[in-house]
């Protein structure tokens, strides 16, 4: 009898002390409309509603369509108001879901089926649909839309195919696998009921829809912010959406923030100096600024943090393209002991110090540093040594004669022309460093910065140039660089648009290209990418110099700050102040 | 008067028509086009871009997308930005107001200022006082706009005075009709000081010489020895004739209204008409420029014919027909 009553009392007492525990960890967090609302796990804290906060930023946006928005003055504008079926988690680069809370992957790796969240709304107050979805792709691929993602799904000039399965799930099919298809569907979803009237006129009609003439409350997403105002020169102003998707970790709807300003800047002084006076909370500060940000956080309430290095490049290209240069000096820059012999006669170090008050790191190869998922660790380096660079020129048939000039086996003078585009100062910078060292060896170098468009004009049209310093933006996922890297590309800057790869390392860059856009493991997509920057490393068709670091500075009194990819200081749905609203 | 005036007017044409095609020219035998950025960018393909290409009739002969654009002038459609997808129409009428309202602003400053200053200049010659404004007036003249603005702004930072660019606050909304006048006063300052300094400094100059030599005349001489005191002297006799040069200048001032601040707008950040070139320039956003151009042309053509009229009416010896 005793026994029985102890174990029920022990019962009791363990069903009270678990009990509301387990109901507590075991019910999912949830909204009225929203049954399963995707959880900001991310963020370190709990944040507070309220306040105002104030970026700045260069140039007017284009246009408020996210179909045909390229450039960033219009899409940091629109990232706020729109999401797509997935998105990129800032601190990782790994695809989470978005709209669309879960997918699956056929066995063949050739179809896709996404699965929307459900009781998402459009700010307006409508249900977001399967039916949206369908229709931001048919706009797309309208002919005559001016869309970037066009071009990312197309495959082998082929574009990917869609299906509605149900009114839950939209199934995507492309002719071969394509692994990083993930990260390739993530396009803004807009609304059928506001753009099916524009669309159904044609893709020019279509450009010109939801343009910056477009009265904001128009402007219908699913995004934490909605457009409020936009004064053309000014600012755009932006409040938050309360039928939003995501909520924190204790189940609060998010954004915490009520309003976020966009002010429109003329130039990169005034957003600095309005971010020292403190009518802005954040500042991306320019490697040459950070030892002097660092000093002035205490007076100015603010936090210069050391970010990690970007993703864009930038490197020295030798002309190899036969339709632009000919004999001597094409077979010069064809020759790759003669480009190898060059990477060591880059000072590295030097141009990091001076260009980058010492916050770059040295660059060996095509991924950045910064780029966590692919970048090569221990890739070979050429560190900067003259007399090196000297012997491997002789050993190449490349000597110094009685002039003091660089001869080739024939006798011709080593002599080019190096140009970088004008009024950029960190290139122009690097161009002197190069130029006095290549000097050192012999060589005669005509330094001769030129005005942007005229170089791309020679770039991409007449192929006319010898040697050019230039920059490449870059994504996480390498392959979304194939115009770069595949022979036939466009952008293959030392020879573009090859009918057949001239080179054996080039077919097989080809060839990794594709076997890496099929491949939908990540980490076997990465053993892709390791041979890859292992073949750029040794034929240098690009002498890349560093990669720069970021220097995000950020006002004390916001919360939830931490620092990811490329210097994302957080994501703006997570953001709050600590301190009393604005 | 009246033939004179429609003479003009009729002028105007052939000058338009002769601006209009310098200008396109210009900018279209340039390297380069407004697409020439979206060609770097390693996501797009080589297709896109032609099909851009042929989508803004860029692939077309020069002459034939002048005389289409002539003719859409003609009917009043001037077209749409490459970069924007607006009618250019709907980017200028944006930022046309802006624009007036500064240099509109900075005008009265200027000419209420460098009068009285160039009269009192001119009364008290060589005295400390003419001393002083002449100098002031170098210095205003031989600084470029843009470094003065650059010196404001640091000032203007420093001293958290005044506002760092812009022309309106972000809780403008939310103020009162006076707190709106009083925000967008607040942040003229800067930029109507700027553009002001340098019209004072040569406008001040003109009035003080032309009120000089008219000084130096006989009748004023016969006037002052007929009794009069000097005010009416001056006011009767010698600003009326020492007018004649500056409303010319009034004249063409008016005709800069619209174009003149460019470099200014894009230092301080004035969201104006000027910055809207000075970005279509640089994108070679064709039809916003020419767009732009067209506009400033008319404006100083008109300003031009008005200070004529303005003159004839003011100096009976001026007659046209």
């Amino acid at each position: 009898m005793r026994s029985w009553a102890a174990l029920l009392t022990v019962g009791a007492l363990l069903v009270a002390v678990f009990a509301p525990g387990a109901v507590g960890q075991g019910t999912p967090l949830k909204l009225p409309d929203i049954p399963n609302p995707k959880v900001a796990a991310n963020a370190p804290e709990i944040g507070k509603s309220g306040g105002t906060y104030v970026v700045g930023s260069f140039g007017d946006p284009r246009t408020f369509n996210p179909i045909v928005a390229q450039e960033t003055s219009s899409t940091d504008v629109l990232n706020p108001i729109f999401d797509g079926l997935v998105e990129q988690n800032y601190l990782t680069g790994e695809i989470e879901p978005a709209l669309a809370e879960s997918w699956e992957v056929s066995k063949d790796g050739k179809s896709w089926t996404f699965t929307l969240r459900q009781g998402v709304s459009w700010s307006d107050g409508s249900p977001l649909t399967i039916d949206d979805v369908v229709f931001t792709f048919q706009a797309i691929f309208t002919e005559g839309v001016q869309s970037s993602s066009k071009d990312s799904l197309t495959f082998e000039g082929k574009p990917v195919r869609w299906k509605k399965l149900d009114d839950r799930r939209i199934q995507f099919t492309t002719e071969k696998p394509v692994g990083t298809f993930l990260r390739l569907i993530g396009a803004g979803i807009i609304p059928k009921s506001k753009l099916a009237d524009a669309l159904a006129k044609g893709g020019a009609e279509f450009n010109k829809s939801w343009g910056v003439n477009t009265a904001p409350k128009d402007i219908v997403g699913t995004g934490p912010f909605v457009m409020q105002s936009y004064l053309p020169g000014q600012r755009v102003v932006f409040l938050k959406n309360t039928r939003y998707w995501k909520v924190d970790k204790k189940g609060t709807r998010l954004p915490y923030l009520l309003r976020y300003v966009r002010l429109i800047t003329p130039n990169q002084e005034q957003v600095r100096l309005k971010f020292l006076a403190g009518e802005t909370d954040v500042y991306s500060a320019r490697p040459r600024e950070f030892a002097e940000f660092k000093q002035g956080e205490k007076a100015g309430n603010y936090t210069i943090y050391d970010g990690p290095e970007t993703f864009s490049s930038e490197f020295l290209v030798f002309n190899q393209n036969p339709a632009g240069i000919s004999a001597p000096k094409l077979t010069w820059f064809q020759d790759v002991r003669f480009r190898r012999a060059i990477s060591y006669a880059i000072d590295r170090n030097t141009i990091a110090q001076q260009v980058y008050a010492g916050r770059a790191t040295p660059a060996w190869g095509p991924v950045s540093i910064g780029n966590k998922l692919y970048a090569k660790p221990n890739l070979p380096t050429s560190p900067y040594d003259l007399n090196r660079a000297q012997s491997m020129l002789a050993e190449a048939g490349y000597r110094k004669g009685a002039d003091g000039f660089l001869h080739d086996a024939a006798g011709n003078i080593i002599e080019f022309t190096l140009s970088t585009n004008s009024g950029n100062l960190d290139r122009e910078s690097i161009g002197n460093i190069l130029r006095q060292d290549f000097t050192k060896l012999g060589i005669k170098v005509t330094y001769a910065p030129e005005e942007f468009n005229t170089m791309v004009g020679k770039l991409t049209g007449t192929f006319k140039w010898d040697a050019i310093i230039i920059g490449l933006t870059g994504g996480i996922e390498p392959v979304t660089g194939r115009n770069v890297w595949l022979s036939s590309g466009s952008l293959h800057m030392w020879y573009p648009k090859q009918d057949k790869p001239v080179t054996d390392w080039e077919t097989e860059i080809d060839k990794l290209f594709d076997q890496a856009t099929a491949e939908v493991d990540s980490k076997k997509r990465a053993q892709f990418y390791f041979r890859w920057q292992d073949i750029v490393a040794q034929q240098v068709p690009l002498l890349y110099f560093s990669y720069p670091k970021t220097q995000p500075a950020v006002r004390n009194t916001l919360g939830n700050i931490k620092i990811g990819l490329q210097g994302a200081i957080g994501t703006i749905d997570t953001l709050y102040y600590k301190t009393a609203y604005k | 008067m009246l033939r004179y005036v429609v003479r003009r007017l009729l002028q105007m044409i052939p000058l338009l028509l002769g601006v209009t095609i310098l200008s396109f020219l210009v900018i279209q035998l340039s390297p380069g086009d407004f697409l020439s950025e979206i060609r770097l960018n390693p996501v797009v393909s080589q297709q896109t871009v032609d099909q851009m290409r042929a989508d803004f009739g860029l692939d077309q002969p020069l002459y034939i997308q002048y005389l289409k654009w002539v003719r859409n002038i003609v009917r009043g459609d001037f077209g749409y930005s490459f970069a924007f997808q607006v009618p250019v129409l709907f980017l200028i009428r944006s930022r046309l107001f802006n624009t007036l309202l500064l240099n509109l602003v900075a005008l009265t400053f200027a000419w209420m200022i460098a009068l009285p200053v160039g009269i009192t200049a001119a009364t008290r010659q060589y005295t400390a006082i003419d001393n002083a404004t002449s100098l002031t007036a170098y210095i205003g003249i031989s600084t470029p706009t843009f470094f003065s603005a650059l010196l404001f702004l640091y000032f203007a930072f420093k001293t958290r005075l005044l506002p760092i660019g812009g022309m309106t606050s972000l809780d403008y909304d939310d103020f009162t009709w006076l707190g709106k006048v009083l925000d967008v006063a607040h942040h003229l300052v800067i930029p109507v000081v700027v553009v002001g300094f340098l019209s004072i400094a040569g406008l001040m100059r003109q009035v003080r010489g032309n009120l000089l030599e008219v000084l130096r005349q006989d009748y004023v001489k016969t006037a002052r020895s007929k009794g009069l005191a000097e005010r009416v002297v001056l006011r009767k006799h010698a600003l009326r004739n020492a007018i004649n040069p500056l409303i010319t200048i009034f004249g063409f001032e008016l005709g800069g209204l619209l174009g003149g601040s460019a470099i200014l707008e894009n230092v301080i950040g004035w969201p104006g008409l000027g910055q809207l070139i000075l970005r279509s320039v640089l994108a070679k956003d064709l039809y916003v420029v020419m767009g732009s151009l067209l506009i400033a042309a008319v404006t100083l053509v008109l300003g031009n014919l008005a200070a004529d009229v303005l003159l004839a009416l003011t100096d009976p010896r001026i007659r046209y027909d």
